[in-house]
């Protein structure tokens, strides 16, 4: 069964709205980074966060108290639903399924609560706060506004999760009767997150992202959402949602990402949006598309917008669909002309192109795969 | 029982059979630990012991011992490195792998709500307090909620990819009803899902802050409840096409027969007083399954003993079904949250084959507001053939699966 994609959201550290974004990165533009420290804290690092600017206009009650992470992705799901001419009512709402993505979750509000129990103990724990930290407390909030009574998931993982959750939508979408399924990824960066991933060697202090460099110097991380709405009909076809894998060990990535790659392209497929993100996934991907995908363009946006984690796979899809849309693939920025692949370091016309792969390899084991293809 | 050739019309593509089963918790480790520990209603709720609850209400929850659960490690994989979490999943899916070592999934499901969050504190106290990190990476390494199940997975050679639910305390209900509706549709033959959670201090402190959590016995049901205890724990159920299970020769232990989930969107915290949630969890469970409310036998409820979840899920099942017996199996092993579905799962597989009622331990009072027959503080002996397990979460998700006896 092939899904469709109907419509499209996207907050970034670029701003909102998957056109202005886009047009940004055809023209080569990178977010800002700021620098974020904190108390107890030896050292700030460097991050990519969303302009407070994306959000203006965004009023419900239940995002009063609500984290960002849950801002982000009512902002993004929303403008999917209106880019797909979707107006949820009572009749239709119980036949949309809600599936969420989500790597690191609400970690402002887990700190917060968290550092109140370790320096007051705890009777100074926040009754108000300990339900924001639940993975699931973005996916309750938009479902409340958009009132969806059916089917609502949260799942968690790595850059991977992202299309394991379209993965999950398509096998929803074939058991149940469902009109539409919106698929949102969404994340927000914390000190904290930043200090754990440095302290596992997977993040550099100051950018740029330098993708598939032989040297990994690490990533930056960014926050933001991507969201999409699936349906039966639509401009894009989802032709093959790859259900991919885990792996072991950092060096039995490529592996894995050669086989999804070898599943993928069975179609003819004209550009790779990868995950490259300056950290060890960027040598399996080099090794995986040179050996199976060797013609095909080759497009990562995280030197731009950073690493998002748990909305990257959400992000990269919206890519493949806007690189297919207009025909063309922006530059891929912070990158050594001599990398052997097919990667336009300038503006790029993609000619007839029909086909897309995303691959998406998550630092934390996972690896997914998905084939989309315009209509 | 599902009826493949339903009065309604819909199609029902295949049965899913429960080919394989492992659980750790309070009650024990292993299916005929548990079956003990069901049927002699025992209470195996304990002080806590792994952290400080001097400043809190609740001082009390289930718990596995660690001198038992870490004897699991070295599984060809650092065991000493992993997180509590792992050990669970790892145990739990020796018993399935036991049972069942031809079982080669093609996807694995699995409910959790916290991951490895014992790690994520040792490094944020760590790091509050300028104590040393050396640690850290091994903490960070292993708080990721996907960690768990590779890690078990990796242990006995399973390499399916890996979906890691985390729909708060329906997350393991949840876990197996989509990985049924996976199977049932054809488009999956063999399919792993379960749940876990290991106790940790900011959920229990969480819980406490919400006044959620009692001082006292957990008491689901009963007019003086007042409030949870939490719990820990790990189960996995192997499911698989029954035409499929059959050819091979595989044991079936019970089937799944149907699912139902809902969102009420009342409060992130709160069910719909109404009962309005739990109520289209199970009838959307009851459709799925083509099964007649009268045709159910048992109910294993959600039942946290909060006056609210009890007061909508009691008013839910008094409208739906008339006089089946209920009980709450977390008044003996506390609310093990994202495993909850997955151990309780497995209680009702054990009530289905042994042909018992688990029982409501500590119940000492009706109330007056719940028309419910309750399995008050003994197993009883009874005929099973369909009974309907509840998990109910923040954020207002419902999720109700049915199992029914195998009859070929």
């Amino acid at each position: 069964m092939s899904l469709a994609i109907a419509g499209m959201g996207w907050v970034t550290p670029l701003g909102r709205g998957v056109d202005s974004v886009w047009e940004q990165l055809l023209h080569g533009d990178e977010a800002s980074a700021t620098a974020i420290s904190e108390e107890f804290g030896h050292r700030p690092y460097s991050v990519f966060r969303v302009p407070e600017s994306a959000l203006t206009g965004l009023a419900h009650p239940r995002l009063r108290r609500a984290s960002v992470i849950s801002r982000f992705a009512a902002a993004a799901g929303l403008d999917a639903l209106r880019a797909a001419g979707v107006k949820l009512d009572p009749q239709n709402a119980e036949r949309t399924a809600l599936i969420f993505a989500i790597s690191n979750g609400g970690v402002i509000y887990t700190k917060r609560f968290y550092r109140d129990v370790v320096d007051a103990g705890a009777q100074s724990a926040s009754p108000l706060l300990f339900p924001e930290t639940v993975f699931n407390a973005p996916a309750s909030h938009l479902a409340a506004i958009l009132g969806v009574t059916g089917a609502t998931y949260t799942l968690v993982g790595d850059g991977a999760v992202g299309l394991a959750a379209i993965k999950m939508a398509e096998d929803l979408m074939a058991n149940e009767p469902l009109d539409h399924c919106l698929v949102v990824g969404t994340e927000e960066v914390d000190w904290l997150s930043c200090d754990a991933y440095w302290r596992w060697r997977l993040l550099r202090l100051t950018p740029p992202i330098e993708p598939f460099n032989e040297q990994q110097r690490g990533m930056i991380l960014s926050e933001g959402a991507g969201a999409i709405v699936l349906a039966r009909d639509g401009p894009f076809t989802i032709e093959c949602a790859h259900p991919g894998g885990y792996f072991a060990k950092r060096a039995e990535a490529g592996e894995i990402l050669k086989r999804i790659l070898r599943d993928l392209s069975r179609s003819e497929v004209d550009l790779v949006i990868a995950s490259a993100n300056g950290t060890f996934v960027d040598q399996a991907e080099y090794r995986a598309l040179k050996a199976v995908v060797s013609n095909a363009f080759v497009y990562t946006a995280k030197p731009a917008l950073g690493e998002s984690v748990g909305a990257a796979g959400l992000w990269q899809v919206i890519l493949a669909a806007q690189a297919l849309r207009s025909a063309e693939l922006p530059p891929v920025l912070h990158a050594d002309p001599a990398i052997a692949l097919q990667l336009s370091l300038s503006r790029k016309p993609l000619v007839e192109a029909r086909r897309a792969i995303v691959l998406s390899c998550g630092v934390n084991q996972q690896a997914a795969g998905l084939r989309l293809a315009i209509r | 029982m599902a009826n493949p050739s339903s009065p309604n019309g819909k199609k029902v593509s295949a049965r899913v059979a429960v080919v394989a089963a492992g659980v750790v918790s309070p009650l024990g480790f292993g299916l005929g630990e548990t079956l003990e520990s069901l049927r002699k209603a025992r209470d195996c709720v304990s002080p806590v012991t792994r952290f400080s609850v001097a400043q809190c209400r609740c001082r009390t929850a289930g718990q596995i011992p660690d001198d038992r659960l870490l004897a699991s490690q070295g599984e060809g994989i650092r065991g000493h490195r992993l997180h509590r979490a792992s050990h669970m999943m790892i145990q739990a899916l020796r018993e399935v792998v036991t049972q069942e070592s031809q079982f080669k999934p093609e996807l694995t499901v699995i409910g959790t709500t916290s991951g490895g969050m014992s790690y994520g504190e040792h490094y944020y106290r760590s790091l509050r307090q300028a104590e040393k990190l050396r640690h850290a990476p091994t903490w960070i390494a292993n708080y990721p909620a996907q960690k768990p199940v590779i890690d078990a997975q990796q242990a006995f050679g399973i390499s399916a990819p890996c979906q890691v639910i985390a729909n708060a305390c329906a997350s393991g209900t949840n876990a197996i009803g989509h990985a049924f509706e996976c199977v049932r549709s054809g488009r999956y033959q063999r399919v792993l899902a379960g749940g876990y959670d290991a106790i940790s201090e900011m959920v229990f402190v969480g819980f406490d802050s919400l006044q959620a959590s009692t001082p006292e016995k957990c008491r689901p049901f009963d007019r003086h409840r007042t409030g949870m205890v939490l719990g820990e724990g790990a189960a996995i159920l192997a499911l698989e096409n029954l035409e499929s299970a059959q050819q091979r020769g595989a044991p079936v232990l019970a089937e799944i027969v149907g699912y139902g989930i809902s969102t009420d969107n009342f409060h992130i915290t709160q069910p719909d007083p109404t009962g309005v949630g739990a109520r289209q969890a199970m009838e959307r469970a009851l459709q799925s399954a083509h099964v007649l409310a009268n045709e159910v036998d048992y109910i294993n409820a959600h039942g946290t003993a909060t006056v609210f979840n009890d007061a909508a899920e009691g008013k839910a099942i008094s409208e739906l079904f008339n006089g089946v017996p209920v009980s709450s199996t977390k008044s003996m092993m506390g609310h093990s949250l994202g495993a909850a579905g997955a151990v309780e799962a497995v209680f009702c597989l054990l009530a289905l084959q042994h042909q018992f009622l688990p029982s409501n331990i500590n119940f000492s009072a009706s109330d007056d507001d719940l028309d419910l027959n309750i399995v008050a503080n003994e197993t009883r002996p009874a005929v099973l053939r369909t009974v309907l397990s509840n998990s109910f979460g923040f954020g207002g998700t419902n999720a109700s699966i049915l199992m029914g006896k195998f009859q070929a």
